[in-house]
Order: C-alpha cells, then sequence, then structure tokens
C-alpha cells in the first residue's frame, strides 16, 4: 500500500505491464485509441436573450445574428421559437444544438396534439404549459450533461403556466434551472439584468407591470447590448406572450441609437488626444 | 492528479495503469467541459427536544451573478400533492443546484413510494440512510452537495442528519453547510454546543470546566439561526436575498420566510 | 362461400388456383360490417367523417374519438377491426415522424399512403401474420408554399443557386384509400364500411373533379359528409350512432394547415341540415306512394 488512493486495487505495471487499450470496448476506445469525444466548446453561437414578467404575460427578445468566433456569421438567424399559444423558447449558446431543440420541441408538439382539439379556450386548457416545457428542457439538458455530452445552450422558457399566469424561467448546458421576474443569458446577465431589475426589483413590481413598459424595457436593453455586446447586431426578434397567444416580430429594428458616448472613450488604440 | 503525477518518484517505484499517474508533469490538459457549478448560498440546521428547525438563503449565483433572489434550497419530501401536504421531512441542499434538484426529486419519490409499499410514512432515520445510498452509489460521478436531513425521530424528538457528497453521513445537534458555512459553524460550536464556554466560578487554567450543552428551545434556536445569516450575508457574498425556515415538530413543517440585504 | 373447404383459406399467402387470396378477401368482410367512414377531397381542404356505431349506452358521448391525426396536417379514418386501426394509425405515426428526422420536412400526403401500403401489403405475405381487418382512409393538406427545412435557421439565399423559385407551387388537399390487401388509390371522395355503396352513390352525385370547374368547398364539403353519413345510415337505423367529422385546410384556411376536429357549432349545423335533407327525402318517396 502506497499513498496514491487512485492507484490502489490496480495492476501494477511494472509486474503486468501498462494496460492495453485496444481490448476496450469501442466506446472507451476507437481505432485510434483515444476516447469517444463530445462537444467541448460552442461553434456558432449566439448571444443574450432577455426577458421580462409583466402583468399578464412576459416579453422576451433575442438579435438575429449566429456568429462564428468573432465573425458576424448569420444574420437572419431566429432565436425565438415560439412552442405553443403559451410558451416560447429563447435560445442562446450554440446554434446547432439549438436546431437540434428546436426539432425535438417540433415532434414534441406533433405528439401532443395527436388528441385533436380544436381552436378554443377548453381545448387551450389542455395545451402543455411554459412550466411543463421548463421541466422538460431542464430534464432534457440536465440529462445531456450527465453524459457528458450537452447542449451548450443557455435557454430562457417563458409564456403561461397552468392557471394562466405569467412564467419565466431559465435552463443552461449544465441543467441549473432559475426563476425570477427578469433574466437575461450571456452578456446580457451582466448588462441588461441590471436596468432590468431596476425596472422590476420584484414580483410585485412585475405584477404592476403594464405591457408596453415591459417591452420598453425589454427595447432598451436591446440597445445597450449591441453598444457594448460586440456579438451582437442592431437586428432583433422580441415576442409577447398573454392570453391572447404569442406575438413574434422577427425583424425589429434598434430604433434611436445614439453613439455620441462613442466620442467620449479614450485609453483604448493610438489615440493621441 | 497534476500534483500527484508531477511528485518525482524513484525510479524504481512502481508505476500504475492510470492515466493522470502516467501523464509527464508539466504538460498542458485540455480543458473541456466541466459538469459542475457553484451556486452559492448556505443552509443550517439545529435539532431541539421537539422540534428541528432547517435553514437556508434564497439566493442563487452563478459567479459575481445573482441568478435570482429567490431559488429555495428546502424542500419538502414525501406528504401529498405538490405542496407535500403531511410531510414531516425536510432536505436541505447546497452546491450545484441542478444536482440538488435532481437529488430531491429522487429522494422525494423514494419517500413517496415507501408510503405506497409499505402503508406507513418513512422514519427519519431510514430516510437518513436511503439518502446516504443514494449519494454513495454515485461517488464517481457525486451530486456535488451538502445535503441536511431533519425530521422528527422514531421517540419524537428532532433529528438532524448532515452529509458529505459522496454519502458519508452522521447525526448532529447542528451544522451549516455551504459557501458561509465556515463564517456560520464555529458561531453554531460556540453558541449550540457552548464550544469555548466556560464555567466561570470553575476555578483557574486548566480546571475550567466546560459549560455543558444542553437542548435549546425553539425561539432560543430560531433567534440563532436568524443571527447567524444576518451576520453570513455581512461577510459573504453569495449570501443573502432571502431567509427561508423550516421548522418541523410533530404537528407537521411550519415555514417561515424573512427578507435579508439584497447587496 | 366456395373456398370453406377448399383449403386454401387456412393459411394467409396462400393463392387458391384461381388466383385469390381468402385470407385478404375475409380481411375485406371485417370491414364491411365496420361503421361507414368517408372522405372527401374539396377544393380547399379534406373532410373525414365517420359513422361511429356506438355499441352501448354506457359509453360517455363525444368521446372515445376514434379520427386519429397523423404529423399535424394529415388525419386517418378507417373502418372495420379497430384495434388494427389503432395499430395501422401508430406506425403511421412513426413513419411520419422517422420522415421528419430524416429529411427535416413533414411527409408529404401521397409519401404516407405509398409507406402505410406497402405496409399493409406486407401483412398479406406471411404465414405468421393475419391481413388488416380494416379499410383506412388518409386525408392531408401539403403546404403549397415551400416549407422550412425542421429546425431551420435564416431564410437562405434569396435567388440564385439554393434560392427560391418564383411563384412555383405544389401541395394542396390529398385523400387516399388503403384496403386490407395494401391496394390504395388517390380519391376525389372515398367510403367504406357497412354504408359504403350509398355513400358512395352520393359521392357521385358531388362536384369534386377541380378540372370540371367549380368544385366544392370545405365548408359544402363538411355539410355533404354528415348529410352521406346520415344517408349511409338509413339501412341500419335501428342503431345508434355519433358522427364524428374532422377537417384540413390550407395554412389560411380555417384550421391553418392542421388536421382538427370540425368546430361543434358547424358540425351540429351540418347534421341539421342532414336530418331535414333526409326527411325531404322521406316526404318525397311519401308524395310518390300517394300518387
Amino acid at each position: 500500500m502506497n499513498h496514491f488512493p487512485e492507484a490502489w486495487g490496480r495492476p501494477r505495471d511494472d509486474i503486468y505491464g501498462s494496460y492495453n487499450p485496444q481490448f476496450l470496448p469501442n466506446s472507451h476506445a476507437q481505432q485510434s485509441g483515444h476516447p469517444t469525444t463530445h462537444t467541448q466548446s460552442p461553434i456558432v453561437t449566439g448571444t443574450s436573450v432577455i426577458a421580462v414578467k409583466y402583468k399578464d404575460g412576459v416579453v422576451i427578445a433575442a438579435d438575429n445574428l449566429a456568429s462564428y468566433g468573432s465573425l458576424a456569421r448569420f444574420t437572419d438567424v431566429h432565436r425565438l421559437k415560439p412552442f405553443n399559444k403559451k410558451a416560447v423558447v429563447g435560445f442562446g449558446g450554440d446554434v446547432s444544438d439549438m436546431q437540434y431543440l428546436d426539432r425535438l420541441l417540433n415532434s414534441l408538439d406533433v405528439k401532443e396534439n395527436y388528441s385533436h382539439g380544436h381552436d378554443d379556450a377548453e381545448s387551450d386548457k389542455a395545451l402543455m404549459s411554459a412550466k411543463n416545457l421548463h421541466t422538460y428542457l431542464s430534464k432534457v439538458m440536465y440529462k445531456r450533461r450527465s453524459d457528458f455530452n450537452p447542449l451548450w445552450n443557455a435557454l430562457l422558457v417563458c409564456g403561461l403556466s397552468e392557471d394562466g399566469t405569467p412564467f419565466l424561467a431559465s435552463v443552461d448546458l449544465l441543467g441549473t434551472t432559475f426563476s425570477a421576474p427578469t433574466l437575461a443569458t450571456g452578456f446580457g446577465a451582466h448588462l441588461a439584468q441590471p436596468i432590468l431589475r431596476r425596472v422590476v426589483p420584484d414580483e410585485a413590481a412585475s405584477k404592476a407591470l403594464d405591457k408596453e413598459a415591459a417591452v420598453a424595457a425589454v427595447k432598451e436593453c436591446m440597445k445597450v447590448l449591441f453598444y457594448r455586446d460586440a456579438r451582437s447586431m442592431n437586428e432583433y426578434s422580441i415576442a409577447v406572450v398573454d392570453k391572447s397567444g404569442v406575438d413574434l416580430k422577427q425583424k425589429e429594428k434598434l430604433e434611436g441609437q445614439s453613439w455620441a458616448f462613442a466620442e467620449q472613450i479614450k485609453g483604448y488604440g493610438t489615440q493621441t488626444v | 492528479m497534476a500534483s500527484i503525477s508531477s511528485f518525482a518518484m524513484p525510479s524504481e517505484a512502481p508505476t500504475y495503469s492510470f492515466a493522470a499517474a502516467q501523464s509527464a508533469s508539466g504538460q498542458p490538459r485540455q480543458h473541456g467541459f466541466y459538469p459542475y457549478t457553484d451556486n452559492g448560498g448556505s443552509t443550517l440546521g439545529i435539532s431541539g427536544d421537539s422540534f428541528t428547525i432547517l435553514a437556508g438563503d434564497t439566493r442563487s449565483t452563478s459567479g459575481y451573478n445573482i441568478n435570482t433572489r429567490y431559488a429555495p434550497k428546502l424542500f419538502k419530501l414525501g406528504g401529498s400533492g405538490p405542496n407535500h401536504e403531511g410531510s414531516k421531512i425536510v432536505l436541505s441542499v447546497v452546491g450545484f443546484a441542478a444536482d440538488g434538484n435532481a437529488l430531491q426529486e429522487r429522494l422525494d419519490t423514494i419517500v413517496k413510494m415507501y408510503k405506497y409499499q409499505h402503508g406507513k410514512d418513512i422514519s427519519v432515520h431510514a430516510c437518513a440512510q436511503r439518502l446516504s445510498h443514494i449519494l454513495y452509489n454515485k461517488r464517481f460521478f457525486p451530486y456535488y452537495v451538502h445535503a441536511i436531513l431533519g425530521g422528527i425521530d422514531e421517540e419524537g424528538k428532532g433529528a438532524l442528519y448532515s452529509y458529505d457528497p459522496v454519502g458519508s453521513y452522521e447525526r448532529e445537534q447542528c451544522r451549516a453547510a455551504g459557501a458561509a458555512a465556515s463564517l456560520i459553524m464555529p458561531f453554531l460550536d460556540n453558541q449550540v454546543n457552548l464550544k469555548n464556554q466556560y464555567d466561570p466560578n470553575s476555578g483557574p487554567g486548566l480546571e475550567k470546566v466546560q459549560r455543558v450543552p444542553k437542548p435549546l428551545d425553539r425561539t432560543t434556536v430560531e433567534e440563532i439561526v436568524r443571527d447567524a445569516f444576518t451576520s453570513a450575508v455581512e461577510r459573504h457574498i453569495e449570501v443573502g436575498d432571502g431567509l427561508q425556515m423550516m421548522i418541523i415538530t410533530k404537528d407537521g413543517i411550519e415555514e417561515v420566510y424573512t427578507p435579508l440585504k439584497q447587496d | 362461400m366456395t373456398s370453406i373447404g377448399t383449403g386454401y383459406d387456412l393459411s394467409n399467402s396462400v393463392f387458391s388456383p384461381d388466383g385469390r387470396n381468402f385470407q385478404v378477401e375475409y380481411a375485406v368482410k371485417a370491414v364491411e360490417n365496420g361503421g361507414t367512414a368517408i372522405g372527401i377531397r374539396c377544393k380547399d381542404g379534406v373532410v373525414l367523417a365517420l359513422e361511429k356505431l356506438v355499441g352501448s349506452k354506457l359509453l360517455k358521448k363525444d368521446a372515445n374519438k376514434r379520427i386519429a391525426t397523423v404529423d399535424r396536417n394529415m388525419g386517418v379514418v378507417h373502418s372495420g377491426l379497430l384495434p388494427d386501426g389503432r395499430h395501422f394509425v401508430s406506425r403511421a405515426r412513426d413513419e411520419a415522424a422517422s420522415w421528419r428526422s430524416t429529411y427535416k420536412a413533414p411527409i408529404p400526403v401521397s409519401s404516407l399512403a405509398n409507406r402505410m401500403g406497402a405496409y399493409v401489403q406486407a401483412y398479406t405475405l406471411y404465414s405468421s401474420v393475419r391481413p388488416f381487418g380494416i379499410t383506412a382512409i388518409i386525408g392531408g393538406w401539403d403546404a403549397e408554399t415551400e416549407v422550412d427545412v425542421d429546425g431551420a435557421v435564416g431564410s437562405g439565399p434569396k435567388s440564385g443557386s439554393g434560392g427560391k423559385t418564383e411563384g412555383a407551387k405544389q401541395g394542396g388537399p390529398y385523400l387516399y384509400m388503403i384496403e386490407p390487401s395494401g391496394l390504395y388509390w388517390g380519391y376525389y371522395g372515398a367510403a367504406t364500411g357497412k354504408g359504403r355503396q350509398a355513400a358512395k352513390a352520393e359521392l357521385e352525385k358531388l362536384k369534386l373533379n377541380p378540372k370540371d370547374g367549380d368544385c366544392i368547398s370545405l365548408e359544402e364539403g363538411v355539410k355533404e359528409a354528415a348529410r352521406i353519413i346520415y344517408v349511409a345510415h338509413e339501412d341500419s337505423k335501428d342503431k345508434d350512432f355519433e358522427l364524428e367529422m374532422t377537417w384540413i385546410s390550407a395554412v389560411n384556411g380555417p384550421t391553418k394547415g392542421r388536421h382538427e376536429e370540425v368546430p361543434k357549432e358547424l358540425r351540429e349545423e351540418a347534421e341539421r341540415l342532414a336530418k331535414i335533407a333526409l326527411e325531404g327525402e322521406d316526404e318525397e318517396e311519401e308524395g310518390k306512394m300517394e300518387e
């Protein structure tokens, strides 16, 4: 016995020779002898998603850019996906994993609708709520992280819960979940969240907030994010989910930008003044 | 691992077929996906003669960010319906929140299944051992949480069990866990177990006699819990926003929420 | 039945000397006992209707739906052995889902009919199985505009290679009927089950061929479908039945390209009109008798 516990119970190399990984099953050692590899980092990525709960619904927004590293690669990528009349999912992070999840949700929705109700209040009750959807997605994400094969995303799930109250919660690649009156993923957690929290400090403030104020706050944050997040763009999608359903706009342009502050920025590069 | 492998062993010493032990020292290793994170926060439990109190702050963090100001770390186990009515066992988990939720969900299912199969509520004693098994079973990919389980034992006394992430557990009078454990635990040692408190009349030097700890009454314990958390909030950035307390007695669970500083 | 005692009907996939497969023919008999099912392909959609025979007063009204949804844009109604129908639907859903996972787009109705035809036919080939005791009617709407690939991001090139052809149109309403032999055809109007003869006679009177001009609209189709089911029920008047109806329209139509139940109000209106039409016929007949 020695003081390397990780070696206890293992065959000694000086007696048995080093372990030959060729005999491992394929999942552990392929032809090359290397172990199976999974996603180690995202490739094409979307930046922040932000959302606010207001008195009778939720506002969510994300820009239409998909970046390839620092290259602004795709400029018409819609990162808000409506699931049904009650729920919208906003995707940050890897775009191919977003596409996978979108297809997964699509097939889930097809299965959910086999029992063909129609467009009325009674059938709407049976629809999967945003809360249900969030639970589902959190289990998908947690399972994948536990398999060491994560879906490299940060998601915001928003809409209405079963009782019709506004719902907003987040899931990330580790399966971590949390809920708050305002949420922002990625860069937005640093830049937008403080602004949103000033407007909506708690649940009570969220219950007093009207739709116009919520939309205004979200639009203001999208602007700040465009100013300061180098992986963002000025065209974005914004969705409002309330009792009347999902109102999704995918070609919004930032309004009222002011770049006057840029002149004040000094201290970088070759500036001489 | 790197530190172990960089230790220069004598040349005739045996080597092992273990990746970390074999790899050359000083080699950079690629950093890939790391499946854990720390969501901060702190929990604490104290058991009394006829009650157990569990408490936790409600802040959830990622680094310097606050995810939310309300993410409970205390969970009722068993009972009926989504609100766990009639439940008499509470689990608190602090550490990696996703693991905490998964663990809570598993143990809750087990507690419920126990009632369906045996027609009676599970004892805290049995529940405590089961929790240890769950954690130990996943010791090679642990639930990254410090769990504290509280309830009332079969004699009607307060019961409190604390765990490490791989299932080692013990029944205790009190325990603090999580980010501010190192701040709260010494305070609890002093106030609950009366460590470093001596009878002033017992004489000088080594003749000093330590005061003997006795089970505390409920109001005292609640005060200690509040003091512990208000102090922890002052000194630890990951603790704050709200204090959730669950008081378990033979009649059930009382839940109390009080705000904490949001800074 | 001339086949009895000849021995050629004892095993599936065995031909008789005159080239018949008796097991398949018996399966057709099973269908002939089922409640009437029809499908109508209209100008702007498809209607499926079913005479659901109610076997017991203990069954809840309007519950136990029999017309099933496959993917989002297709419906299946069947007549014959119910459990066989359930399995058929289950397989159709799997086919639709697997098509989606391969091609990242919904399965066209024709392709589903083709795959299900092949599937049903396979059940006539082996002695270890028996043929499906159902005839199924598949109705659906293929999107006429170019649909996005599932999970697609962005809108792709505006023109040129990989771009979109301006004004290209495909898709529309489709209706297929698959028999126990695996035989399937596309139809303007399809009927199966006990009252199929009467139903077919009524269907033939409708204007359904778009090439002849003024093909009936979806809403007219719903009313005709209700009437036809009532007409087909005339022969088994002693039995209780419920009318079950579903429809599929284009994306800009009432169901937004989805297969859905016909709304209660419209169905009840169609039933009211159907009953009036039937009474009218009766009166006419009575009138003739008096003359």
